[in-house]
């Protein structure tokens, strides 16, 4: 079965884990990659992480004795379903380009 | 210094408490506790905090509600005070300006606001339900020509009146949650 789009709040969360990070360091992140029009609020972004550790996408890391904020980082799972989701990306804007610019 | 300020909203005046709460943070007096009649601010430097007013779920103290604080207190969103009420809480947050400097906002996106929007569309509901209950009491007691009908009927009137505004809050969420549902339809 193809998989279903990412929301454009999952893509960078994914794609920000790909290094452990915790709740605002996240949203941060997902902000300079999307040059701020991506503002990721925090209860949505709380939402979202749950769901992806749930789905085994993330993992929570054990809590830093240093820090008490919690951390998280991507999985190999969350992994595949980037690179699928960036290939399905690819074809959207392949598909557009093409069309739109008669290439 | 504390500056205790006395003002009474409902509870379904959220929004409008939220912004006066802002509007005495941006004049120097950030709140520190807030109580059903009564509001604690503490003198600070004007604007120096951005608040902002949530209806959940549940009691304040549930695991799921002190896991999600937990969460707000690691992006920089601390709690300052509560209110229980049955089956639900209202809790004041507040973030230091600078780092939320267009406001905090809790869900960007779709779902997470329609079901935000449920929970005070049930709590409006079940708030209706009540009242009219109480009033209809009230109004039976009246008609029964009690030794204090007049409070009775006035009660009841009161009741009844409380009611329709609940109505309308539910109503009002009612198309919000339709409005996001066909924004949805389009966008993320």
């Amino acid at each position: 079965m193809p998989q279903q789009a990412l929301t454009e709040a999952v893509y960078y969360i994914l794609l920000s884990l790909r290094e452990p990070l915790h709740g605002y360091g996240i949203i941060q992140n997902v902000d300079e990659l999307s040059h701020g029009r991506v503002k990721l609020a925090a209860g949505t972004l709380y939402g979202a992480l749950n769901t992806l550790v749930e789905k085994g996408w993330i993992d929570a890391l054990p809590e830093n004795p240093l820090s008490r904020k919690k951390e998280y980082v991507i999985t190999n799972a969350g992994t595949e379903i980037l690179r699928e989701e960036i290939a399905r990306l690819s074809e959207l804007v392949d598909n557009g380009k093409r069309l739109m610019e008669g290439k | 210094m504390i500056k205790r300020v006395y003002k009474f909203f409902f509870i379904w005046e959220l929004d409008k408490e939220e912004a006066w709460i802002n509007d005495m943070a941006s004049h120097g007096y950030s709140l520190v506790s807030a109580g059903r009649l009564s509001f604690d601010f503490e003198e600070t430097e004007p604007g120096q905090y951005k608040y902002k007013t949530l209806f959940l779920k549940g009691n304040y103290y549930s695991k799921k509600n002190m896991d999600f604080f937990s969460f707000l207190d690691d992006v920089g969103i601390k709690v300052t005070s509560y209110i229980n009420y049955p089956g639900t809480c209202c809790v004041y947050t507040r973030a230091v300006a600078e780092d939320y400097p267009d406001g905090i906002n809790i869900y960007s996106d779709i779902d997470s606001k329609i079901t935000y929007e449920w929970t005070k569309l049930w709590y409006m509901l079940f708030c209706a339900v009540v009242i009219t209950l109480g009033g209809l009491l009230n109004l039976a007691v009246a008609m029964n020509r009690s030794s204090v009908w007049p409070l009775n009927f006035g009660t009841a009137l009161v009741c009844f009146g409380l009611a329709i505004v609940c109505t309308i809050q539910f109503i009002m969420s009612i198309v919000k949650i339709r409005k996001f549902k066909k924004e949805r339809a389009i966008h993320e």
